[in-house]
């Protein structure tokens, strides 16, 4: 690969360290849950945590000292209900205050708002929230990408109750069409909407197979394991190759606390003190019982 | 290729933006064009700049996410289509994805109105209503096959988005000699001058306001035609001037739905500003699907033709 004038390769961390990163990363959306008032998209936060965690402290060629750097990796939130994860991800990362975001939270005049604003909040890409806009997006800025012929891949991440709308296969054909092999849309594959689990409303099934008869490159993997989603990462095809990739994450909406896992009470909601307490011990339980 | 023309005769609006916009591109490396499946005059930058030339297929929505996302990148995306489809059926995308972050995507589009015979699936009739409901939005209706041009080529210096108008674009009526009217986005064109009243209007439907002009000459009333292209932001200096110098009588002509375009931007300037007319008709389309018909055939039935906007001024004009 050519150069990559960016830091982040000098700082690729082991998956030890990630999976440390991404337990942090839980208890920090956790402790925001708790501190709250209003709903926190909290179940599609956990589900998603080791995968914003992999792209921010791996996958992605980004410097949050030089965010417009125009050979960084793009990430497109299109899920832009996650945003608190993604805003907790990249201020871990150094990109914003840890301390401005629990602390202005959701307030009026936060850049931290429920969906991300990239007028208000520069460091993000684009400004999402509305399901089934964020590959398309993503679609504009590699080929864009790909005319200047940079080397940077273009990221999204997707829930996949999201993958009902339709744009977002006009958007699938359009990648394919356009030969965007700098083009990774990722899948937060948890298998619930917000009031149905998938397959119970909605058939998404064969899934995976819907996305290869589109012609894309289609790498399942379990989106909890911390080396699989490294792996995915390492075997991306080159930025200059013909097929865009999708990885398909299956995941737990609510992911790390058993009482808010495949619960679909907790595809948003808030939690008080007491609750928190309960929230954060079942969080370090989880860890145990999967060291073991 | 330079667009070659002449005054009153008639010219695709459609081959001068594909002329225009292929010029463009040589200025402006950044400059893309986008559309689903409505490429047939944008040959010419295809076929010049193919390498920023996108046909996405029959997918209006990631058509404009996917402009919204160059835009994002650095580039001035234009999405070229059917207006019915581009204001409805990728609303959505045009306010969030491209009016929310305020980015540089013109929409530009043909069937605007009752216009080439489609049936209601394919009139552009709430269009200017949805897009002026739109934050950050510039929104125009041009009549005049080269003012598209000139309109197109202001738009690249803009910071954010705007959307064209246009009726079918294949046959247009020259309006104006070049050089004879400022052009300018959101200024209106004072078409012709009158003292009596004024007929303001946009689009297809200036050159019909100008033959009613002619008309009510000979019957003695002197009419002014306000080509008010600019939709938003609108001309209110204009309108309080024509209020004015007018009389205070109005006519306001549209190929639209006769609530929620210009006439309901005229209103909003006047009853905001505490405008007492002395008499203010608005002719536009009803609160009917039009059914099928040729353009003049279907402006008459329903009530927005030249004799319709003949009386309608005579009305204007008498009135105490």
């Amino acid at each position: 690969m050519g150069s990559r004038p960016l830091a982040a390769t000098d700082e690729r961390h082991s998956v030890e360290e990630l999976e440390e990163l991404a337990f942090e990363l839980r208890q920090k959306l956790l402790q925001l849950c708790g501190t709250y008032e209003g709903a926190v998209h909290i179940g599609g936060d956990l589900s998603a945590a080791d995968i914003f965690t992999v792209l921010f402290h791996y996958g992605l060629n980004v410097d949050p000292t030089d965010i417009a750097n125009p050979e960084r990796d793009r990430f497109v939130l299109s899920k832009g209900h996650a945003a608190v994860c993604m805003y907790i991800t990249m201020a871990m990362r150094g990109f914003f205050s840890y301390e401005g975001i629990v602390e202005t939270y959701g307030q009026l005049d936060s850049a931290y708002g429920m969906h991300p604003c990239k007028v208000q909040l520069p460091g993000v890409e684009a400004s999402t929230g509305s399901l089934g806009h964020g590959l398309p997006l993503a679609v504009g800025m590699a080929l864009s990408a790909r005319h200047r012929g940079d080397e940077h891949r273009v990221f999204t991440l997707l829930g996949d109750g999201e993958t009902g709308e339709g744009s977002v296969w006009e958007a699938v054909m359009a990648g394919r069409s356009n030969r965007l092999g700098n083009l990774v849309a990722i899948v937060d594959r948890n298998r619930q909407l917000m009031t149905s689990f998938a397959e119970e409303r909605v058939m998404f099934e064969p899934y995976p197979d819907k996305w290869r008869a589109f012609g894309w490159n289609v790498v399942e993997i379990d989106g909890h394991d911390m080396a699989q989603l490294v792996g995915a990462i390492d075997a991306l095809p080159a930025p200059d190759s013909d097929v865009p990739t999708v990885i398909i994450a299956e995941t737990i909406k609510g992911k790390g606390v058993d009482f808010m896992e495949r619960n679909l009470a907790w595809h948003a909601g808030s939690l008080g003190a007491a609750d928190l307490e309960r929230a954060l011990a079942a969080l370090n339980a989880s860890r145990e019982k999967e060291s073991v | 290729m330079p667009v070659t023309f002449t005054f009153g005769e008639f010219l695709g609006a459609r081959s001068v933006i594909g002329s225009t916009l292929a010029e463009l591109g040589d200025e402006y490396e950044n400059l893309w064009v986008l559309t689903p499946d409505i490429g047939a005059t944008l040959v010419e930058f295809r076929d010049k700049f193919p390498e920023r030339f996108l046909d996405v297929g029959l997918a209006e929505q990631a058509c404009v996410g996917i402009a919204a996302g160059l835009a994002y990148d650095g580039n001035i995306p234009v999405v070229s289509g059917m207006l019915p489809f581009l204001s409805m059926r990728a609303l959505e995308q045009v306010r969030t994805d491209v009016c929310y972050p305020n980015l540089p995507v013109k929409i530009i589009g043909t069937h605007g109105g009752l216009v080439g015979n489609g049936g209601s699936t394919h009139y552009a009739v709430e269009d200017l209503a949805l897009m002026c409901a739109l934050t950050n939005m510039t929104v125009t209706s041009i009549g005049d096959p080269l003012m598209v041009g000139e309109i197109i080529r202001q738009s690249m210096t803009m910071q954010g988005p705007i959307y064209i108008r246009l009726a079918v674009g294949k046959k247009d009526k020259v309006l104006y000699e070049p050089g004879q009217h400022e052009v300018r986005i959101g200024k209106g064109i004072v078409a012709r001058d009158g003292s009596d009243l004024t007929i303001f209007t946009h689009g297809t439907t200036v050159a019909q306001a100008l033959d009613a002009a002619e008309e009510l000459e000979t019957q003695g009333i002197s009419t002014r035609v306000v080509d008010m292209f600019t939709l938003k932001p609108i001309d209110e200096d204009l309108i309080l001037r024509c209020a004015e110098e007018t009389g205070g009588r109005f006519v306001v002509l549209e190929d639209h739905l006769a609530y929620g375009g210009l006439a309901t931007r005229i209103a909003d300037v006047l009853a905001d500003r505490g405008v007492q007319l002395t008499a203010f008709e608005r002719l536009g389309i009803p609160q009917v699907y039009a059914g099928f018909g040729e353009d003049e055939q279907l402006r008459d039935k329903h009530g927005y033709g030249l004799s319709a906007t003949v009386e309608a001024a005579r009305r204007v004009a008498a009135a105490s």
